[in-house]
């Protein structure tokens, strides 16, 4: 057995009263591809944060080729060769990829100034090995969030650290970015010895590519385990410490009414003569890669973007969508895929971010009623199963699949006809997919149609009662639930159906 | 139950949270009565109660504009127009009072004035889509001018009976010992802080402040709230431009002249974020409140004028200081 390398003793962290890590340890060997893996909340994140130089265990010791090592500063953890690739970096979003990338860095300044053919030019290469269409100009902003996470794992990768850590990769990422991303960190492995600690709760992804894998829960050490020994399900157990029963029921909720129709939607650039139907009770599913046009039509809908050419009906009627408020009106709700930028508001607390939608039906007189408000707030809370001590709190004390319940929620006390999800389980733990997967089986059941975007093929295919594949902008095909299958979606999606 | 070990860790950041929710307020209340005890043991005449009166009165003013100040700041815009604002409509109703206007309708052009410019500001803003900082830089500007220009460049200090023996001008005058100004200050406090916890309006307008496109895909109408904050704003500014008017029965061409940053220092020594989303109507209240007791303090014990807003520049920074070093201490992760 190879020496450790990484080792953990005894860590434990503390933030105020809160434990995030409890006497944790273990040790990692060199240029193995070691994962890990728990529930949101079970501490992952936090210990990468210590890798990273970002905060300091409260107990304990990390010991790098057998030596304490005290990672003080996030520049100590870079000196010590640690690369860390965060889940949700604030990246410079007004700057080039090239910029980013080289941010920093002392290697692209020649003289007094930058040296913007060179960066250019190594950025280009970069780009090419992961293989994005982009050029290096091209402004972070204006880039997907998947798009976004490739260049940053490029700019982790360009610098070739001894130590590559990556936190939930491949959140927002389509399989093939995914499949891309794999070759090269085991090219990383192989050709520089690079030791790679890989945390992800998809348990798919570390069967795929890790070499042994630890699981975390609650904070504490469970096991580390060879990933040839074990299988999915027995991850899924060490992660959970309980059993959770795959729900693929087969109840018919789909009703012979349509509920929204639309017809030729055109954004161009973006998507061409879009056309399908949606049905009371259904839930339909947009698949395909990122950049195929799912997010953009569901924008367009929801009036957020708009649009150039093309009808939608809403239970046969035409209705006209300019902006959020007219698709609020028309019964449209939309959980947003970018759930910190785009749907929670930070400085409010969780019964403000809860009743954002409703607020109008809480007033009484000009002043909202605490009353009625405090009623609806419980009534939603024991509904969906939102774990929270205190309303007043920030919404970000909550975990992400709480927030994400909270989104939900939000939404389906407005009582809409129609409910657009982009990605609407990103970045949330196993345990809260399934009880996100059952209150959206739940309301369909009440009549309301379901628009589902998501990158997760398994999701969209146990999920969904019927899929629609897009490829750069258009319908390339459409699969029922009996033909459903991964296979069928990736070769619509990439237009070799 | 396994919810019980759960639940705990959640309970700890709750107290922790409650903490910095007492402090957020409680921090600058401290600043406060530290100033105010210091003041008392260094002047003997601090505690008259008449000079205390007065240091409310002082407060009047900056207070009233710092209120549509907190609105427009916490809608995560900024106002640096309300110094013109105010000079402007005050120099508008003194030209219409001068021409024996009837007082009540000069009141109400007055306030449409500032309501006017206000939209202006707010319309330039959202459907413009401009920055309001460039905004109302040029609006500053744009109606200092036409302060000069109503009064071709004069101070205007000599009323008609007509109009000295108006309700407006009742302003200026005491109830009692309480100055009719401090009264009307407490109303509008009172009223917007009602607005801005209790009300929709105020929802999104700390919605709209912490998180633009969360508020927008939530259905929150956001520029027509940054609308109605610049407008609010506007109002408010005129009407402190009438209570001048009735107090100092004079406007000078200068008047209001600076008086932007002395607003601004409230509303953000009062706790909010210039980045929108947090601020309160209490905090502003203790903000306008310190600004105007460093001002009557250096007064009372001789502190030379040129060193004076050196100080008061000094005091912003610190108390600034202080409070991100608290929200810093206590936030999450």
């Amino acid at each position: 057995m190879a020496e450790a390398y990484i080792e953990f003793k005894n860590i434990t962290k503390r933030f105020g009263g809160t434990t995030a890590l409890t006497d944790v340890s273990f040790e990692i060997q060199e240029g193995e591809i070691h994962c890990i893996c728990g529930e949101n909340g079970s501490g992952k994140s936090t210990l990468m944060n210590l890798c990273g130089g970002i905060i300091l265990p409260s107990s304990g010791e990390i010991w790098l080729n057998g030596k304490p090592e005290h990672i003080t500063t996030v520049a100590k953890s870079e000196h010590l060769g640690f690369a860390v690739v965060h889940q949700e970096v604030p990246r410079c979003q007004n700057m080039s990829i090239a910029h980013n990338i080289f941010l920093g860095s002392s290697e692209s300044i020649r003289g007094l100034f930058l040296n913007e053919k060179y960066m250019a030019a190594k950025t280009q290469e970069l780009l090419d090995t992961f293989q994005l269409k982009l050029s290096p100009e091209q402004i972070v902003e204006t880039l997907s969030i998947a798009e976004q996470s490739m260049v940053q794992i490029a700019k982790a990768i360009y610098f070739k650290p001894k130590i590559l850590i990556l936190d939930e990769p491949t959140a927002s990422m389509t399989n093939n970015q995914r499949d891309i991303m794999f070759k090269i960190i085991k090219e990383l492995q192989h050709e520089y010895g690079t030791t790679i600690i890989y945390i992800s709760h998809r348990l798919e992804e570390i069967k795929e590519i890790g070499d042994r894998v630890t699981i975390l829960r609650d904070g504490q050490y469970i096991a580390t385990k060879k990933v040839v020994d074990v299988n999915i399900d027995q991850l899924v157990n060490l992660m959970v410490g309980r059993n959770i029963e795959h729900c693929k029921e087969d109840q018919k909720s789909v009703r012979n009414e349509v509920l929204l129709k639309v017809e030729n939607l055109t954004h161009t650039g973006k998507f061409n003569n879009i056309s399908f139907e949606l049905n009371k009770g259904e839930i339909l599913g947009l698949g395909g890669f990122v950049g195929a046009g799912r997010t953009e039509v569901l924008m367009s809908l929801f009036g957020d973007m708009k649009l150039d050419e093309g009808k939608i009906f809403v239970e046969h009627k035409e209705v006209k969508i300019k902006s959020p408020r007219d698709a609020i009106k028309h019964g449209i709700g939309l959980i947003p895929e970018n759930r910190r930028d785009h749907s929670l508001i930070a400085e409010m607390s969780i019964q403000q971010n809860a009743q954002m939608v409703i607020l109008k039906k809480l007033i009484k007189r000009l002043f909202i009623n605490k009353k009625k408000a405090d009623k609806n707030i419980d009534e939603m809370i024991h509904k969906y199963g939102i774990k929270v001590n205190n309303l007043s709190n920030s919404i970000m004390s909550l975990s992400g699949g709480n927030q994400q319940k909270v989104v939900i929620a939000r939404w389906i006390s407005n009582q809409p006809k129609i409910l657009l999800c982009d990605e609407p389980t990103r970045g949330i733990d196993v345990g809260a997919k399934e009880e996100v997967y059952s209150i959206l089986r739940n309301i369909v059941r009440e009549g309301i149609g379901i628009i589902v975007v998501s990158s997760e093929l398994p999701e969209l295919i146990n999920l969904c009662d019927r899929i629609i594949v897009m490829h750069e902008g258009k319908i390339t095909g459409e699969l029922n639930r009996e033909e459903a299958c991964e296979e069928a979606v990736i070769r619509f999606a990439s237009a070799i159906g | 139950m396994k919810t019980n070990q759960e639940l705990n860790p959640i309970k700890e950041s709750e107290l922790h949270s409650k903490n910095k929710k007492l402090f957020r307020e409680f921090g600058i209340l401290m600043v406060l009565a530290v100033i105010f005890v210091a003041l008392s043991i260094a002047s003997p005449s601090f505690l008259i109660p008449i000079n205390l009166i007065n240091i409310v009165r002082q407060t009047v003013e900056i207070g009233i504009m710092a209120i549509g100040m907190t609105f427009i700041i916490i809608a995560g815009e900024i106002d640096l127009s309300v110094g013109s604002i105010f000079g402007a409509t005050a120099m508008f109703a003194a030209v219409l009072f001068q021409k024996g206007t009837d007082p009540t309708l000069t009141f109400f052009f007055a306030i449409a004035m500032g309501s006017g410019i206000g939209f202006i500001n707010g319309f330039l803003s959202t459907k413009a889509k401009m920055p309001s900082f460039i905004v109302t830089l040029g609006i500053l500007q744009l109606f200092r001018s036409v302060a000069y220009g109503i009064s071709n460049g004069r101070s205007i200090s000599s009323f008609p009976d007509s109009a000295t023996n108006s309700w407006v001008f009742g302003f200026g005058g005491n109830i009692g010992i309480i100055p009719v100004q401090v009264i009307i200050l407490v109303a509008f406090l009172v009223v917007a802080h009602f607005i801005l916890k209790k009300t929709k309006l105020g929802f999104d307008t700390y919605a709209t402040g912490g998180n633009k496109k969360a508020a927008l895909l939530a259905g929150i109408n956001i520029d027509r709230v940054k609308m109605i904050c610049f407008i609010i704003a506007g109002a408010l500014c005129s009407f402190a431009g009438l209570i001048s008017i009735a107090y100092l029965q004079s406007v000078p061409t200068t008047a209001g002249q600076g008086r932007e940053m002395d607003v601004i220092a409230a509303v953000i020594l009062g706790g909010a974020a210039l980045t929108g989303g947090r601020g309160s109507i209490l905090g502003t209240a203790i903000g306008a409140l310190i600004m105007s007791i460093i001002k009557n303090g250096m007064v009372l014990l001789g502190v030379p004028a040129f060193w004076q807003t050196g100080f008061i520049g000094a005091v912003i920074i610190l108390a600034v200081l202080l409070d991100t070093r608290i929200s810093r201490s206590n936030s999450f992760k």
